[in-house]
């Protein structure tokens, strides 16, 4: 079978849902600019790429129908490729890796863009029309719970007190507003065109962060809870993609290569403790990997909240030094469909960037799973 | 005529400049706002900006929506006056100093288009000062034009036209602030204070001295002197605390420097120690650490009210005054005649303030309907103070002086023993100077019920509404319970006037002059019945009302509602059940129910939903117009204006809005008549609902709130009922709803409501202390 590189990565600045400079943007438009952006950084040629797989969480309205195919012919590809937009919550634009992957050692295509993208400024979290089975709420209640009360779910669980949640999302603050300061993003990110003028920064990262400011703050989804806005993500825009590849096609064409994938997973778990689900995936994606958490070198996982982070952290035992080094969601931001391409793209960089040879970019899903990917570098 | 005014200029972005800009914005012109450069400004605009910042922050808001936010353009002197050259009227409303004003005029005379209506808002300045050293040109096109504060929320106007002031401008200004504005125009002549801050000032220094001479206490003063003489409840201290104590001696400063020797003014004007004092120490009222009153917070976080003791200057516990004999609380011949002194009180400040405002007569206004008008709207007296004189009785005032050795005011003299005002022919009629009675003329184009109840009889009445012929073949519904609620009376009698309209009008407008248009159902009506266990009356109840306002909606003649103040509840469904709507601009709308632990009973449910899925702006699909009606209605949302009411959907965007509450009735009237010809009744909505599904999306979100502790136990069981209704039940989307249908569910989910006892006690709070209870 052909080895499958991540031979590009590239992601819209995050900026804050409602508020931040991206609300006024169509996420189609969003994402047609960043895959421009990520072919004009890999000098790609266009032509030769067989399919958009684009990630989304809630693919109604604007970033509705076949997204991913409306994606590309906005972003002027040729009308060779193809496009097909998945679903997976959180998960998407992972999965869509996963299925580039597959599809590359099937021998259905060289050559992916692996692209997700949310807009939570237009798009509401839940969807316009949400129309749950009353059946299996009464069934299975947590299949339709709020992800905040997982997340306290979680850290009653794990017995995670609010100051190590708020201890953890200040770290994340800070090497996510370090990493800015000393222009460590800024090679992912493409600048977006506004109708108010070009957005080149992340808008999310609060480097001011501090413990007693979170120890301030009102639980944000129970009255005793422990889990707040400071220590959750923030509703987020923004794109990203990857360019997935058959290591042949990578030399062929000259890319430059950040790391192989190894092995992924994906696994199932309870709908009310849903962020533990990067646990049972990363299990599965390590033993086929046929490495151990202690191998890894460099995790990216995704800080849909402090808590369960955290739980999964300890639970895998992975070490602390490894940890998103440039920061995570909770100080850049959770743009759902987009988060699980940030994520797999972000490892591969570290890898090349930081060396080390293994790396693992997890996430939690809502409705309770998880997914992961295992790199090795190139 | 005001369309001539398409952009305004105002100059001083304080307080009263810019809510006077605001209030232009709201009439949905835009407005230029430009101030002073601040010393060492980074931001050369910043003391506008800051203006418009602060303004979008404060409650009672300034502006009536985001929209006329946006019409605000801020600016400086120093860069931007040339622009000017844009406008249509220029306000001046910079600090009350001759030269600076002086100066400004000189620039502005350089840069502003001949004939473009200038007015300056001083409230003490003569005109004649102002425009000294001006061009004659200049001098035509100005006047000064005295807003009050908060300008969106009280109506008077003062406007002082001078010798030279062109007539043709001065009513374009006239026009723009009454029908856009929505001012009433009080023509003032250009003395010092005009008209109301002159009595106003002068009532407030009489009444102060005279509880501190006399020994009140300030809840006495204020209970003596507040609503037996029509005046808020605020009484005298109260009111200085609102305005701000510190604002006292520079009024009087002003006045003093202005006003001509031997007015009775300068017989007030004493050293007030304890003033001082509470000044210095930072005791303003409530923009301060507090007034005369105050409120300290205990402990336990309730709130304890304290008042300041007129002889020893320290706070005290608030003592409750005595009880006024009741004939005393009405009759103001009665209050004076009260022993000791609660007669000496009234005594003091009616004999003073009312001969004051009648010498006046001539000197600061033309008529006395003028001074009435101006104290009413200008301080929200009740009655004027020659509709004061007129319940005390012209002559005995008249001897009562002239016993007492004090000068008696000759218009008082004029009037002898008769009214200053009088109806003949059901005309309301005002005495002149010349002793001869005039007939009160409204403005042109103004109606009011006022004016056709006065000549005419009901076409029909019950014990809570009335039907009245307003002119031109239309009819007006008229409330007229206390606080204009809602009963099976009032339902009676739309189906009467359904009955009525065909053959004898054309057309039925919903309208009345109660400061609320309707704050919904009788609740002490309803809470009675249910407490009698009265099941059979209460169900009766609701199927009338519904009945009622189907017929309304489905007659066969338009109906348009006319609304001002608040239209909660059941207000709100006769809004929603109208053909159209006319809304004075100060309306605040919801459907409220949920606070009392009810659901709206009256068609509400389904009204709303089919206006908010007829949005051009609502996505599609089963649930968007379901979850935003639940919202409103679990939330129990109010708007602060009529603008606000059709951003969230109470109003049709094709709704009227009228500023000029005097013209709201007219207004109304117009939009009926234009819907006559052709008119064919609305068809019935048919719904897409979402049904269980939908219900148990609503019912988790509801749980999180719950969670967070933002909804109470009792919130999550009426907000259960709530959802049953607006999701429809047993629906299925592939099924249609009737409004039949939607009717039944409404009509259980009310009485379900109505049979919980956690509901009685809602009900039983809200009446007993205006409070919504969290149970």
């Amino acid at each position: 079978m052909s080895n499958v590189v991540i031979a590009g990565y590239a992601r819209s600045p995050f900026q804050l849902a409602g508020k931040g400079e991206l609300a006024r943007v169509r996420p189609d438009d969003l994402a047609a600019q960043v895959i421009r952006g990520l072919l004009a950084k890999t000098e790609v040629d266009p032509a030769a790429i067989e399919d958009i797989i684009l990630g989304c969480a809630f693919p109604e309205g604007e970033q509705g129908l076949n997204v991913a195919r409306l994606v590309g012919l906005l972003a002027d590809l040729p009308l060779t490729v193809g496009g097909m937009t998945v679903n997976r919550f959180c998960g998407s634009s992972m999965s869509a890796i996963h299925i580039a992957m597959g599809q590359i050692q099937i021998g259905a295509g060289e050559a992916f863009i692996c692209a997700g993208l949310e807009s939570m400024s237009r798009i509401p979290m839940g969807g316009y029309n949400p129309l749950p089975s009353p059946e299996l709420a009464a069934k299975s209640p947590g299949a339709y719970m709020g992800m905040g009360q997982t997340a306290e779910n979680v850290a009653q669980q794990y017995q995670i007190t609010r100051a190590e949640q708020e201890a953890f999302a200040v770290k994340s603050q800070r090497k996510a507003a370090a990493a800015r300061a000393e222009g460590r993003l800024a090679e992912e990110i493409v600048p977006i065109r506004t109708k108010k003028g070009e957005v080149t920064q992340d808008g999310i990262i609060r480097p001011e962060t501090t413990a007693e400011v979170l120890a301030g703050l009102k639980p944000a989804f129970s009255a005793d809870g422990s889990v707040t806005a400071g220590t959750s993500s923030p509703l987020t825009d923004g794109a990203s993609a990857v360019l997935v590849t058959s290591e042949e096609f990578a030399t062929k064409h000259g890319l430059k290569v950040l790391a192989r994938i190894v092995s992924v997973g994906v696994a199932g778990c309870a709908p009310e403790t849903m962020g533990l689900g990067p646990i049972g995936a990363s299990k599965k994606a390590l033993e086929r990997a046929g490495i151990a958490a202690g191998d890894l070198d460099v995790v990216e996982i995704n800080e849909a909240f402090a808590s369960q982070a955290i739980a999964c952290i300890r639970d895998m035992g992975l070490k602390e030094e490894t940890i998103n080094l440039d920061g995570g969601a909770i100080a850049i931001g959770h743009p759902l469909g987009a988060t699980g391409a940030r994520i797999v793209g972000k490892a591969a960089a570290l890898l090349e960037r930081e060396g080390g040879r293994y790396a693992l970019a997890t996430q939690c899903i809502g409705g309770g799973q998880g997914i992961a990917t295992v790199l090795e570098r190139a | 005529m005001s369309e001539a005014v398409k952009k305004v200029c105002v100059i001083g972005a304080g307080v009263m400049g810019a809510g006077i800009a605001a209030q232009v914005a709201n009439a949905g012109v835009p407005v230029l706002l430009l101030d002073i450069v601040p010393r060492d400004a980074t931001d050369r605009d910043a003391v506008a900006k800051g203006a418009v910042a602060k303004m979008l922050k404060t409650e009672p808001a300034a502006f009536m929506s985001a929209a006329a936010a946006r019409l605000v353009e801020t600016g400086n002197i120093d860069d931007h006056l040339d622009r000017v050259a844009e406008c249509d009227w220029i306000v001046e409303a910079i600090v009350e100093r001759l030269d600076i004003k002086q100066a400004l005029y000189a620039r502005l005379e350089q840069l502003k288009r001949p004939g473009t209506a200038m007015s300056s808002n001083t409230s003490t300045i003569p005109l004649g000062h102002l425009v000294e050293g001006r061009s004659e040109q200049f001098q035509r096109d100005f006047l000064i034009t005295h807003f009050f504060n908060p300008p969106r929320y009280m109506r008077l106007v003062e406007i002082v036209r001078g010798e030279h002031t062109d007539a043709a401008v001065a009513e374009k200004v006239e026009a723009f602030v009454d029908r856009f504005m929505g001012k009433r125009i009080v023509r003032a002549k250009d003395t010092p204070g005009f008209i109301a801050n002159r009595i106003g000032t002068y009532w407030l220094a009489v009444a102060v001295n005279a509880a501190l001479d006399q020994g009140l206490t300030v809840e006495e003063a204020d209970r003596i002197g507040g609503r037996p003489m029509g005046v808020p409840k605020t009484g005298i201290f109260g009111l200085i605390d609102l305005v701000g104590i510190d604002l006292m001696p520079l009024l009087s400063k002003s006045l003093s420097a202005t006003l001509p020797a031997g007015d009775a003014y300068f017989a007030t004007v004493r050293e007030l120690p304890l003033v001082d004092r509470m000044i210095a120490e930072g005791y303003t009222g409530r923009k301060g650490k507090g007034g005369f009153y105050r409120l300290d917070k205990r402990p336990d976080g309730s709130r304890a009210k304290l008042a300041i003791d007129l002889a020893s200057g320290e706070y005290r516990a608030e003592q409750k005054p005595a009880a006024l004999p009741p004939a005393a609380e009405k009759d103001l011949a009665a209050l004076v005649a009260v022993p000791g002194k609660v007669g000496d009180y009234a005594w003091t400040i009616l004999g003073s303030v009312l001969s004051y405002a009648a010498m006046l007569v001539g000197e600061a206004a033309d008529d006395v309907v003028a001074i009435d008008d101006a104290m009413k709207l200008g301080y929200n007296w009740k009655f004027g103070p020659f509709e004061l004189i007129d319940r005390l009785g012209p002559g005995e005032l008249a001897e009562r002086l002239r016993a007492e050795g004090r000068a008696v005011p000759a218009i008082l003299d004029t009037a002898g023993e008769r009214p200053f005002y009088r109806v003949e022919d059901g005309v309301r009629q005002y005495l002149g100077t010349d002793g001869a009675y005039h007939d009160v003329v409204r403005g042109e184009g103004v109606l009011l019920l006022e004016d056709v109840k006065r000549r005419s009889a009901p076409v029909a009445t019950s014990a809570s509404a009335a039907l009245w012929d307003v002119g031109d073949g239309v009819l007006c519904l008229e409330f007229t319970a206390k606080m204009n609620a809602l009963d099976g009376e009032v339902a009676a009698l739309i189906e009467q006037a359904v009955a009525l309209v065909p053959g004898r009008f054309k057309a039925l407008v919903i309208y009345n002059e109660g400061s609320n248009f309707s704050a919904g159902a009788n609740l002490g009506l309803a809470l009675f019945a249910v407490k009698a266990g009265a099941w059979g009356e209460v169900e009766k109840l609701v199927a009338a009302g519904q009945r009622a306002f189907k017929a309304l909606k489905y007659a066969p003649f338009p109906v348009v509602s006319a609304p001002s103040g608040l239209a909660l509840g059941g207000g709100c469904e006769v809004l929603l059940h109208s053909d159209a709507v006319q809304a004075h601009a100060e309306s605040y709308v919801g459907l409220v129910e949920c606070g009392v632990g009810l659901v709206p009973g009256w068609g509400g449910h389904g009204e709303l939903l089919d206006r908010l899925a007829k949005l051009p702006t609502m996505p599609r699909g089963p649930m968007p117009a379901v979850t935003r009606a639940f919202e409103l209605i679990s939330t129990a949302q109010v708007s602060k204006s009529a603008a606000q009411a059709k951003e969230m959907g109470f109003l049709r965007a094709s709704d009227g809005v009228t500023m000029n509450r005097d013209r709201l009735l007219a207004d109304a009237k117009a939009r009926a008549l234009a819907l006559v010809d052709g008119y064919r009744p609305p068809e019935p909505p048919v719904y897409r609902l979402p049904g269980e599904s939908g219900r148990v999306g609503i019912a988790g979100a509801v749980a999180d709130f719950h969670r967070k502790g933002v909804a109470t136990d009792y919130d999550v069981v009426v907000a259960g009922r709530l959802a049953e209704v607006l999701t429809g039940g047993d629906a299925d989307l592939v099924d249609t709803v009737t409004e039949e249908q939607l009717l039944t569910l409404e009509r259980a989910a009310f009485l379900a409501s109505a049979r919980d006892e956690r509901t009685h006690a809602r009900v039983e709070s809200m009446l007993m202390t205006g409070k919504p209870l969290r149970n």
